[in-house]
C-alpha cells in the first residue's frame, strides 16, 4: 500500500523544513557543546614559567594557563597538599615576564594532584625507578616538595613535545577516563565503572520489562479486549506514563528494597542480619524500578503491534484449529516482533537517561566493587553501582575543583549520550532485521 | 497412509439420508433449526440445510442474507465473535459439533476454510503448509516435506513454488495464493471444504484454474462454496442452496434450481432482477 500524500502548500514545506532544521541544528549544537567542553579537558596544557609583581616583590611560578577573564589569567599551578587548592587569578599587568621553557616535568599523582617542577625528566625516572623518596627543585620560590616515590602516578615532559605527540597524549588521557575507574583517594577518576553500571542496568531492565509488559499487553489485547475492565486498566497503564520519575524511585524503595528485599533477607539471609543483602538498594531494584517505569511504553507499543496483525489472520490460524494461545504464539507475537522491539528501542532510551529514581534505589557516587567482575555469578546485581547520569549530576555540584568537575561532567555526558545512541541502535538493528523479514504484513 | 488423496475418508460412518430429494446419499454436515444473532440482530432464522458428501455444494443468495455466516458456524468461528449467540444444532458426520465430543480444535481441523480473500501468513510458503500440521504434532522434516509437496501437487501448485517452497508466500500472486491457503486447509486433511466466496478476488484465468481444482477435490472432499457468480455456481456445483434472509429458500440439484426455480425469490435472484 502506499503511503497517502497529504498536499501541503509551498509555505507549509518551508516552515516544516525550517522545523526540521532547528532539530537537526538544537541536537548537533548539543553535541558539539558537550564534545568541545568535555574533551578539550584532555588535550594537554603547555606549562608556562611566569614572573609576577605583587606589590613590588617579584617571584616565579610554574603553571597552566586556564582561561583569561578579561584582563585576568586563570592559572593552575603545583598542588602539593590537596587537589584544587592553586588556583589564582593574576592580572595581566603584574606579569613581569613569561616563557615557555622546555625542561618542565609535570608530576601526576596518585590522587590526581599535579606538580611541576624544572627538572631533568631522566634523572626523576631513574630516582623513581630506585623507589626512594624525592625533593623537587624549588621551582617557583614557594615549594619545595618531597615525594615518595609509590605517590607519584607518572612523568611526562610538558613542553618538549610536538602536535602528534601532544596527540597521542590526549588519546591517551581519553582513553584513561573510559578504560579506568575512580578511587577513594581520586574520585575525579575515571569512568568505567558507571559505563558498566549504566549498560548493565538497562540491560537488566530490557530483560525484565519485555516478559512483563508483552504478557500485560497481551492480557489487554487479546483476553480483555474491549470489555470495560481493559478499558478501565489500559488508562490505568497511559496514566503511569505520566508520573513523575521520582514517584518510581520512592515505590521502588519502599515495595522492592524494604518489602521484598527486606522479606527476602529474613527468609534467607537471615544469618548475615543487620548487614542486608536485598535489603538495600541495588542494581537487581533499580532495574525493576525502571522496568515498571517504562511498563507503559513497552505495553503501548506491543498492542499496536497486536492490533496490526489483520483479523483474516487470525481466522486464517483458527480455521486450521490453532487454539488462541497457539495463535498468538505461533503467529501473532513472532508478526508483532518488531513493534515489540520498537518497544524496546523507546524503553531503552527512556531508561536510559532516567537518573533522579536511581537515587533512591542504589545508585552511588563511588561503588566499592563493579556489578561486572570475574569472579562467579559474574554480574552481582544486589550490589550498589554507579551510573553515568549520576556521574554527571554529582560531578557538576561538587564544588570543590570547578575546573576539573566542569569538563568532567561534561565528558560523562557526552559518553552517557553515546552509550544511549549505542544501546538504541542495537535494538533498532534488531528490530530492522525483523522488519525486513515481515515488511510484506500490509493488507 | 496419509498421502493418499484417493481414497474417499470414512465412508461408511456417515448419516444417509432416507426420503427426498437425497435419498440415499451419504451426508457430511446436517443444520437443523439454526437461529443466529450478533447482538440483537438476527441473521440466520431456523435454517436447514443437509450437505451431501463428496460433492459440491454452492450458496447463493444476495448480500446479506447470512451465508458467510452460516459457513462460520460449520467450523464455530463464530464462536470468537464477541456478541454472538445461537441456538439449533449441526451434525458432523452424525455427532453434534456443540456436543462435547468434539473439541473445537479437532472440528477445525476436520472442517477446512478457504477465505474471500487470500490469507497467506507471512511466512514462506513451506511453513503455511506446514503451520496446521505442525499444530497438529507433525514435527519430523522428513514426513512434513512429503506431505507439503503431496498437498501442493494436489492444487497444482508445486510445479510453480517447487524451488521457491522457502520464499515468502506473500510474493505468490493472488490466483497462486489462494491455491496456497486451499493447499494449507488441505494438508491437515479435513472432511469438509468451507469456501468463502473463493474466486472473487482472482483474475479470470486463476478462476478458471480454480474451478478445475473445486471439481477434482470433490472427488474426496465435501466442498460447501458460497459464491455470488452464478456461472460460477453453474459450473461447479452439483447441488445449490438459495438462501434468502437467513433462511434456505430453496435447495436442488444445480440444473433443476438454475433452469427450474420453484420460488419467485430464487428466479428473480438468478435473472437478475435483484441483488
Amino acid at each position: 500500500m502506499s503511503r497517502m500524500r497529504v498536499f501541503i502548500p509551498e509555505a507549509g514545506v518551508w516552515l516544516s523544513a525550517a522545523c526540521v532544521s532547528v532539530c537537526v541544528l538544537a541536537m548537533i549544537g548539543l553535541l558539539g557543546i558537550l564534545a568541545v567542553n568535555g574533551l578539550t579537558a584532555f588535550w594537554p596544557k603547555p606549562v608556562e614559567s611566569l614572573r609576577i609583581d605583587v606589590g613590588g616583590q617579584q617571584h616565579d611560578l610554574l603553571a597552566q594557563i586556564l582561561g583569561q577573564d578579561g584582563d585576568v589569567l586563570i592559572l593552575r599551578g603545583s598542588e602539593p597538599t590537596r587537589i584544587g587548592e592553586a588556583y589564582q587569578r593574576v592580572r595581566l599587568a603584574q606579569i613581569v615576564a613569561r616563557s615557555i621553557p622546555t625542561d618542565v616535568v609535570e608530576i601526576e599523582l596518585n590522587d590526581g594532584r599535579l606538580l611541576f617542577a624544572r627538572t631533568d625528566i631522566a634523572l626523576l625516572q631513574r630516582t623513581i625507578a630506585a623507589h626512594v623518596s624525592l625533593r623537587l627543585p624549588r621551582d617557583d620560590a614557594s615549594h619545595g616538595i618531597t615525594l615518595d616515590a609509590d605517590e607519584i602516578y607518572r612523568l611526562r615532559s610538558a613542553n618538549g613535545d610536538g602536535y602528534w605527540q601532544r596527540f597521542g597524549e590526549f588519546a591517551s588521557q581519553l582513553w584513561r577516563f573510559l578504560s579506568t575507574g575512580p578511587t577513594a583517594a581520586n574520585p575525579g577518576g575515571g569512568i568505567l565503572p558507571a559505563l558498566i553500571g549504566t549498560v548493565m542496568l538497562v540491560l537488566l531492565m530490557s530483560v525484565l520489562v519485555m516478559p512483563l509488559g508483552v504478557l500485560a499487553a497481551v492480557y489487554l489485547h487479546e483476553q480483555a479486549a474491549s470489555s470495560r475492565r481493559a478499558r478501565i486498566l489500559r488508562s490505568a497503564v497511559n496514566n503511569l506514563a505520566g508520573v513523575p520519575s521520582i514517584i518510581y524511585g520512592l515505590i521502588g524503595l519502599a515495595l522492592f528494597v524494604h518489602q521484598i528485599g527486606g522479606s527476602i533477607d529474613q527468609l534467607f539471609y537471615s544469618e548475615r542480619l543487620p548487614t542486608p543483602t536485598f535489603g538495600s538498594g541495588g542494581l537487581l531494584w533499580a532495574a525493576l524500578t525502571l522496568a515498571l517505569l517504562t511498563l507503559p511504553v513497552v505495553i503501548g507499543t506491543t498492542e499496536e503491534g497486536l492490533a496490526r496483525v489483520p483479523q483474516t489472520l487470525r481466522d486464517g490460524s483458527f480455521a486450521l484449529g490453532a487454539t488462541r494461545a497457539e495463535t498468538l504464539w505461533h503467529l501473532l507475537l513472532p508478526l508483532a516482533r518488531p513493534a515489540l522491539l520498537t518497544g524496546l528501542v523507546l524503553a531503552i532510551a527512556r531508561a536510559a537517561g532516567e537518573v533522579a529514581p536511581l537515587m533512591l534505589v542504589g545508585v552511588v557516587k563511588l561503588a566499592p566493587a563493579g556489578v561486572l567482575d570475574t569472579q562467579f555469578p559474574y554480574l552481582h546485581p544486589t550490589r550498589e553501582f554507579m551510573h553515568l547520569g549520576y556521574q554527571v549530576y554529582d560531578t557538576a555540584l561538587q564544588g570543590a575543583d570547578a575546573w576539573r568537575a566542569e569538563p568532567r561532567a561534561y565528558a560523562c555526558a557526552l559518553v552517557l549520550l553515546l552509550a544511549v545512541v549505542a544501546l538504541n541502535l542495537c535494538a533498532i538493528l534488531l528490530r530492522n532485521r525483523l522488519r525486513a523479514r515481515y515488511r510484506s504484513l500490509s493488507y | 497412509m496419509p498421502n493418499d488423496f484417493s481414497q474417499p475418508l470414512n465412508a461408511s460412518v456417515l448419516p444417509v439420508m432416507r426420503t427426498g430429494l437425497l435419498a440415499g446419499k451419504p451426508l457430511a454436515l446436517q443444520a437443523q433449526a439454526l437461529n443466529l444473532f450478533y447482538g440483537d440482530r438476527q441473521i440466520l432464522h431456523a435454517l436447514n440445510l443437509s450437505v451431501p458428501a463428496r460433492h459440491v455444494t454452492a450458496l447463493v443468495g444476495p448480500s446479506g442474507c447470512g451465508k458467510s455466516t452460516f459457513l462460520r458456524c460449520c467450523n464455530r468461528l463464530n464462536d470468537e465473535v464477541d456478541g454472538c449467540r445461537m441456538s439449533g444444532n449441526i451434525q458432523l458426520a452424525g455427532s453434534d459439533i456443540h456436543g462435547g465430543e468434539l473439541p473445537v480444535p479437532e472440528l477445525r481441523r476436520r472442517v477446512g476454510m478457504v477465505f474471500q480473500k487470500p490469507n497467506p501468513f507471512p511466512l514462506t510458503v513451506y511453513d503455511n503448509v506446514a503451520y496446521g500440521l505442525r499444530l497438529a504434532g507433525l514435527r519430523r522434516r522428513r514426513e512434513l516435506d512429503e506431505r507439503i509437496e503431496s498437498v501442493l501437487k494436489v492444487v497444482g501448485l508445486w510445479d510453480e513454488v517447487a524451488t521457491r517452497l522457502h520464499e515468502d508466500a506473500l510474493l505468490l500472486s493472488s490466483g497462486q495464493q489462494q491455491r496456497l491457503v486451499i493447499a494449507r486447509a488441505l494438508a491437515v486433511e479435513p472432511e469438509i471444504l468451507l469456501m468463502d466466496e473463493p474466486a472473487s478476488m482472482l483474475d479470470p484465468i486463476s478462476t478458471l484454474r480454480f474451478e478445475e481444482l473445486v471439481h477434482q477435490l470433490a472427488q474426496r472432499y465435501t466442498v460447501l462454496v458460497v459464491t455470488h457468480n452464478m456461472q460460477q455456481a453453474a459450473r461447479v456445483a452439483d447441488y445449490t442452496a438459495f438462501m434468502y434472509q437467513g433462511r434456505v429458500l430453496e435447495f436442488g440439484d444445480t440444473d433443476s434450481v438454475f433452469t427450474n426455480p420453484q420460488r419467485r425469490e430464487t428466479e428473480d435472484y438468478i435473472t437478475g432482477k435483484f441483488r
